[in-house]
């Protein structure tokens, strides 16, 4: 708790924080404020303001519209579907036939999720052109980290590839699962039998296969979905679109249909209302009918053989698709497929990050971040903590900060800044900004030409233009309405914090007026002194190099287009000492 | 030119009594320490930098095991009470990976110890156990055989059966290291 490192959030502009949560309780207050929404200051505290702040590096720049765009206000657009294993790039209408799962060989123990590995049960092959030879199954997939195996739910494998369309057909204990398709066929065929053994259809349900089968859930479903087609086919003879099963165009089932939906519908609606017949229920495990079990008798029995190591853990199980009890009825996990994205504004459709497509390549062909737009801005204490010194903020006692902006433009930039005299929220600090307003230089790529460009006037020189006046002791203090230090392409600038006693006794310091006092138990991180800083940022560009990445002088003054930016940050501080 | 390196002005001390097999295979640099027995079986690999403190109890290690670079082997402080006089026994076919501290009473044959992991005082691993990278096993924990521990020291039971496999891929690992690690037994012995 003692440790903590300053930062920077920037609050996106595309939230809208004319509401703020803190006020629910106040509705008049709330629409008092609504006037002079501009004039609010933002609340790095109020329960909102999580959403909005975002470290720089997580934002993005629109060049067309000129503003930030964060996480919110983008647009993903998948590019590519990958394994994360095998990285094959799956083709899109792959994903939506087969699922987000890699249907190679890549699969995820479901005891601990390392990737699992397929290796040969038998010895390797020993002796003449034993390195020629592939290794013999049967194959098993096999964990090297918790050294759990396929084999131990009984599965084991013919051939080493294509390991998921083989898993796909054996269960758990190495019985194979009938694929609906199988089933289907199955079906008919006992069908076909009955028809030619010239026994009514209906006695179909009184020879089945195994009524009382243990369906696993996949089977069950598909032994329902195929139940409930034929009863919609049996039902309604000319379906509902009037196409039977043959696609009868030319019966007069459809003729009726198609005059009844140009003629309104009467008569044929009602013809096939009087028709329809009530349908009849599942009533077997072919038909996909499980009932329920009543008694746990047999996995309370396995509970006490196996104990607690044969059940397996929440994680486990909620990794898995059927959530199963035991260990023993778990299964190996395909492999989730990740994306590669590329992000779209919001508000003019302009992509602002796009990946290169290929898996192997991390490379972007467009990424316009916000860092490459807007100048960093960074907080350290004037005088350094030494070590073995509390970082805490100790209350009432005046700190100063020094804050550096640091810009990535071309061009160079007038800055403004703008913090509320006190913070908002219970504990208030009062906060004083030195100097905020300020310009900050260009960003020069080569160094040298600086240098030959002003030959008199020398880099170094400019580059430590201190205004700090040292007393005798050493003691390092800054000057109202001055620059602390400057750079060719930085500025810092010193601020000045009071921090107010945090404490769950002691009230607010700076008791704002209005608000009556709160004595709620602090809440958590409240005693983080956080600054709401407006910035504002005005600078002129030429706009051939709007993408700044141009030449940082134009000859033609009057092509220059003027810009503004203005937004949001919080400065995380530090903690004030609680008393 | 004289040698860059600086060599340690302190005189060796004694060299602790040992019983080694002659088909072992025993690193220069790998120390041995101590002034209890010290017995190592046949065709067993002890890596440079290996550690072997017999400081405080002996140590036995059977044959065919590897024992990796900067992993420590023997007691590092003195025992109490119980774990007194008895030593650390090492099995057969046992693997000993990087940076291990062993401080078992017992490790059973063909286990595993991985990279890190650290087996307290007193403890006895059953056969074919595996300990994970950087999992400890707490003093004087008795593990049954074909224990894995790994994660967050999560344990199960490995009913593979793949031990055999195993040993005899932990036989081949010895055939090579057999080639690559130049052996000085004489300055043990």
């Amino acid at each position: 708790m003692d440790h903590f490192t300053p930062y920077t959030y920037f609050q996106c502009p595309c939230t809208d924080n004319s509401i703020s949560i803190r006020n629910i309780g106040h509705l008049e207050s709330t629409r008092a404020d609504h006037d002079d929404e501009d004039e609010r200051t933002f609340d790095p505290k109020a329960p909102r303001a999580n959403f909005s702040l975002y470290p720089l590096d997580h934002l993005l720049y629109c060049e067309i519209c000129h503003e930030i765009r964060c996480p919110r206000c983008a647009l993903d657009e998948i590019v590519t579907w990958y394994c994360p294993n095998c990285l094959f790039e799956v083709p899109s209408s792959t994903v939506k036939s087969e699922g987000n799962r890699c249907t190679r060989s890549c699969f995820q123990c479901p005891v601990c999720v390392a990737p699992l590995s397929v290796n040969s049960e038998a010895p390797a092959p020993t002796g003449l052109g034993a390195e020629h030879a592939g290794p013999a199954g049967p194959f098993v997939l096999s964990c090297s980290f918790c050294c759990w195996s396929s084999a131990e739910i009984g599965i084991k494998f013919e051939k080493p590839n294509s390991i998921f369309s083989q898993l796909a057909k054996i269960k758990n204990g190495g019985d194979p699962i009938l694929s609906a398709k199988q089933r289907r066929l199955d079906r008919e065929e006992r069908r076909r039998d009955f028809s030619d053994a010239s026994i009514p259809e209906d006695a179909q349900e009184v020879l089945p296969l195994d009524p009382n089968e243990q369906l696993d859930a996949e089977a069950q479903f598909s032994n329902l979905k195929s139940f409930y087609q034929s009863q919609l086919a049996d039902a309604s003879p000319a379906s509902a679109l009037g196409f039977g099963g043959e696609y009868g165009y030319g019966s007069p089932g459809a003729l009726t249909r198609i005059m009844g939906l140009y003629t309104g519908g009467g008569l044929a609606d009602k013809r096939s209302q009087s028709k329809s017949t009530p349908m009849r229920e599942a009533c077997d495990a072919t038909e996909g009918l499980q009932l329920a079990k009543t008694n746990a008798d047999e996995d309370l029995a396995k509970l006490r053989r196996e104990g607690w190591e044969g059940t397996v853990s929440k994680e486990q199980r909620c990794e898995q698709a059927h959530e199963p009890h035991f260990v023993s009825d778990l299964r190996p996990i395909a492999a989730l497929l990740r994306t590669k994205r590329s992000k779209r504004c919001k508000s003019c459709r302009h992509i602002l990050s796009k990946p290169e497509s290929k898996v192997q390549n991390t490379r972007f062909r467009i990424r316009l971040l916000a860092m490459n737009y807007i100048p960093t801005i960074t907080i350290k204490p004037l005088q350094p903590v030494l070590p073995g010194q509390s970082s805490l903020l100790s209350p009432m006692k005046p700190t100063q900060f020094v804050l550096t902006f640091k810009n990535p433009l071309y061009d160079a930039v007038n800055v403004s800044i703008a913090t509320p005299s006190q913070t908002p929220g219970r504990y208030s600090s009062k906060v004083t900004v030195l100097c905020p307003q300020f310009e900050v230089g260009a960003y020069i790529e080569d160094a040298w030409d600086d240098v030959l460009r002003e030959p008199g006037e020398k880099g170094g020189e400019k580059e430590r233009r201190r205004t700090r006046a040292e007393t005798f002791e050493g003691q390092q203090q800054a000057e109202a309405g001055k620059v602390w230090e400057s750079g060719r392409n930085w500025v810092s600038v010193v601020v000045e914090i009071v921090p107010a006693t945090v404490g769950p006794e002691s009230g607010p310091a700076f008791l704002t007026e209005g608000l009556e006092q709160d004595n709620s138990p602090m809440k958590e991180d409240e005693d983080i002194l956080e600054i709401p800083v407006f910035v504002r940022l005005e600078w002129e560009t030429d706009p051939a190099h709007d993408d700044g990445l141009g030449a940082p002088v134009s000859k033609d003054k009057e092509a220059k287009v003027k810009r503004e930016l203005a937004y949001w940050c919080v400065l995380g501080v530090g903690r004030i000492a609680q008393v | 030119m004289s040698s860059s390196k600086r060599a340690s002005t302190m005189p060796a001390g004694p060299k602790p009594p040992t019983s080694l097999a002659s088909t072992l295979i025993i690193a220069d640099n790998a120390t041995l320490t101590g002034t209890n027995l010290i017995t190592i079986g046949a065709s067993t690999i002890v890596h440079p930098r290996t550690r072997i403190s017999c400081v405080h109890a002996p140590v036995t290690i059977g044959s065919s095991c590897i024992l990796s670079e900067r992993s420590s082997i023997g007691f590092q402080s003195s025992p109490s009470g119980e774990d007194q006089g008895r030593g650390v026994v090492i099995e057969n076919g046992v693997v000993v990976e990087i940076g291990a501290i062993v401080e078992a009473s017992r490790i059973g044959e063909g286990s595993l110890i991985e990279v890190n992991a650290k087996v307290g005082k007193g403890a006895v691993l059953g056969k074919h156990c595996k300990i994970g990278p950087l999992c400890t096993v707490a003093e004087g924990e008795v593990l049954p055989d074909f224990t894995v521990v790994f994660g967050n020291g999560q344990r199960r039971i490995d009913s593979s059966g793949a031990q055999e496999l195993k040993l005899k891929m932990v036989g081949r690992q010895v055939e090579v290291l057999r080639k690559l690690i130049p052996s000085n037994l004489a300055k043990f012995q």
